[in-house]
């Protein structure tokens, strides 16, 4: 899932104080966690208070979608949704929302009220959602037992540890866990510690080319 | 200046001299609050395991036990002035567990008039009310417990039902009929919008009973059967494809700006789980205070508490039940973590401090009203450092 956090209210309602009538869209889509009609309501309650210390009054219209990076679905269900009247919107979606429909609409601005972080899984016991994947383009998971070191170790090594795996966690955050002590106890339940015998050469960083594209 | 000490005040007692060692209150405790003196067989209450279910007080043939909610007089008090209110000879009795609007009860029992009285769980309500009840020109009584399995005192909705079964039998030889008492049954589940889900899988990870299911490709289905009532899917869902029986988001929404129109400012709006704090049959709330009771602090969404601040509502504080209090398999603590969030989100517009969660329970009454007038002290202060 794309996981994003939530812009400071201050921020976004420096984006949206010079207008009146805005569109909020949630996001129904893979976002993590979820950013639908729930957060969209949320929001626009909370936008209206804080407006209020500004002196500052809107008038939102809220509503969600059902993926916002998909361009032919959002053109269609945002066709009900802006009409003359909207003057902005608001998007609850990772960085895909806002760019679907700024090619939608390009004479309307469009305002990202989250920040996108990475690509993760959530740990639901912990109340956290943790990094899972760098979308790298050339998966080493087969090799490393299901566990990504290039999106779970600090310095994405394939040829880990570093010096700096202390009891299982990582030296830059005692709070994370090493992903080379991960890999190593997962390999040995496996009985596939060999493995790690065979040195794995410098990743291609040019897996893809950025910015990817590609035909499915 | 000296330290005062004084005892804080419990809602039942037990008085010990009068004890006839009977044991029914032993037996019938669902929480083994209730010990035996070692020598005398005499009850001792363990008050930090009580629940306030109000069992022991209604099943106690010595009248020993004395409770400071619901009890003989206040409940017979109640009757006779609402008698008068609602100019009825049909009263309802119903559990807050399982009891729909009074609309829903119009239903359950085809009347259309009649005096009502909710109370949380109908096991504590001893025999002595029915019959006086009966005596002050009542015709009709309707009773409305919860389905056995969901009792949230466990014993109280099937201890009620044998109750009442003795007591048709002794009502139809003094002449009274055989249905002068009607006892149903009810629970209130959850409402599925299957166009609303997003197959997000919260219901799945936070249902206590595993009773929401998400099939791929498709939507959530619930197993009423395992559905207990508590409305945390309801509160975690982020698409509205959720909501429970009698606390639907629409209801709860009007209701907060019904009662923030009533208030008085400073307003302070509670959101009760309604097992932490009890209602009194007598007092009313101050002009600067309303409740809303839910099933559990399960229900308390995050939404509602934007909602009463966008009403203009200035304070609201959540009155939640301990984790081992927790009535529903621990489902009220689990909304903890979005409250705090919400919190930390209104800090960033001014309104953080005028949101407060606590925990409370029926056992100690003064606890929560010391800690009501405290936050509304506290809200006043701000109003007043606003206005000034």
């Amino acid at each position: 899932m794309i996981v994003t956090t939530q812009k400071p209210l201050d921020e976004i309602l420096d984006f949206i104080s010079p207008y009146k009538n805005i569109l909020i869209v949630g996001c129904d889509g893979c976002t993590q966690p979820p950013r639908g009609i729930r957060e969209a309501e949320t929001l626009s309650q909370l936008l209206d208070l804080g407006g209020k210390l500004r002196n500052k009054e809107f008038n939102f219209k809220v509503n969600t979608l059902v993926k916002q990076c998909d361009s032919h679905l959002t053109a269609v269900a945002l066709k009900d949704m802006i009409d003359d009247d909207v003057e902005a919107v608001l998007s609850l979606a990772c960085g895909l929302g806002p760019q679907t429909i700024a090619i939608l609409y390009p004479e309307l601005p469009v305002f990202p009220a989250q920040n996108t972080v990475f690509i993760g899984a959530e740990e639901r016991e912990a109340g956290t959602i943790e990094e899972r994947c760098a979308a790298c383009g050339d998966c080493v998971l087969g090799l490393t037992g299901g566990i990504c070191p290039v999106s779970r170790c600090a310095k994405s090594l394939l040829n880990g540890p570093c010096g700096g795996s202390q009891n299982g966690k990582c030296e830059i955050d005692p709070e994370k866990d090493c992903a080379w002590a991960l890999i190593i106890e997962r390999l040995e339940k496996l009985g596939r510690l060999q493995d790690l015998e065979a040195i794995q050469p410098p990743k291609d960083h040019q897996a893809v080319a950025r910015p990817g594209k590609i035909m499915p | 200046m000296s330290e005062q000490i004084t005892e804080e005040i419990v809602a039942v007692k037990v008085s010990e001299e009068s004890c006839s060692a009977c044991e029914v209150c032993y037996s019938i405790c669902p929480y083994e609050a209730i010990k035996r003196d070692a020598e005398t067989g005499k009850a001792i209450l363990e008050i930090e395991k009580c629940q306030v279910c109000g069992l022991c007080y209604s099943a106690c043939p010595s009248k020993v036990i004395d409770t400071i909610y619901y009890d003989l007089d206040s409940l017979t008090g109640y009757l006779e002035r609402a008698k008068q209110k609602y100019d009825s000879d049909t009263l309802v009795i119903m559990c807050k567990g399982c009891a729909p609007d009074l609309a829903g009860i119009e239903r359950q029992f085809g009347v259309k008039k009649f005096i009502p009285l909710s109370v949380p769980c109908v096991g504590r309500i001893p025999v002595e009310v029915f019959l006086k009840a009966i005596t002050m020109g009542i015709k009709k009584i309707n009773v409305l417990a919860c389905d056995e399995d969901y009792c949230r005192y466990q014993r109280g909705s099937p201890i009620e039902g044998r109750r009442i079964a003795a007591l048709n039998i002794l009502m139809e030889q003094l002449g009274y009929g055989t249905e002068a008492i009607t006892l149903k049954r009810n629970s209130l589940k959850v409402q599925v919008k299957e166009d609303l889900c997003i197959a997000c899988g919260n219901c799945v990870y936070y249902c206590p009973w595993d009773a929401p299911k998400l099939v791929s490709p498709g939507n959530v289905k619930v197993d009423m059967d395992a559905c207990h009532g508590c409305g945390l899917c309801v509160s975690m869902c982020p698409a509205f494809a959720l909501d429970l029986d009698n606390w639907e988001k629409d209801r709860i929404s009007m209701l907060i700006s019904q009662l923030a129109a009533e208030m008085a400012p400073p307003k302070v709006l509670v959101f009760c789980c309604q097992w932490a704090v009890f209602p009194s049959l007598e007092d009313e709330p101050d002009e600067h205070t309303r409740f809303i009771y839910l099933p559990c602090a399960a229900r308390v969404d995050t939404v509602h508490i934007v909602e009463a601040f966008h009403t203009g509502v200035d304070g609201v504080l959540i009155a939640a039940c301990a984790e081992d209090d927790c009535k529903l398999e621990g489902a009220g603590g689990k909304t903890q973590r979005p409250v705090a969030a919400l919190q930390k989100r209104l800090g960033e517009i001014g309104l953080g401090e005028q949101l407060h969660i606590l925990t409370v329970a029926p056992r100690y009454p003064e606890a929560f009203e010391r800690e009501l007038l405290q936050f509304s002290q506290k809200i006043a202060g701000i109003q007043k450092g606003e206005s000034a």
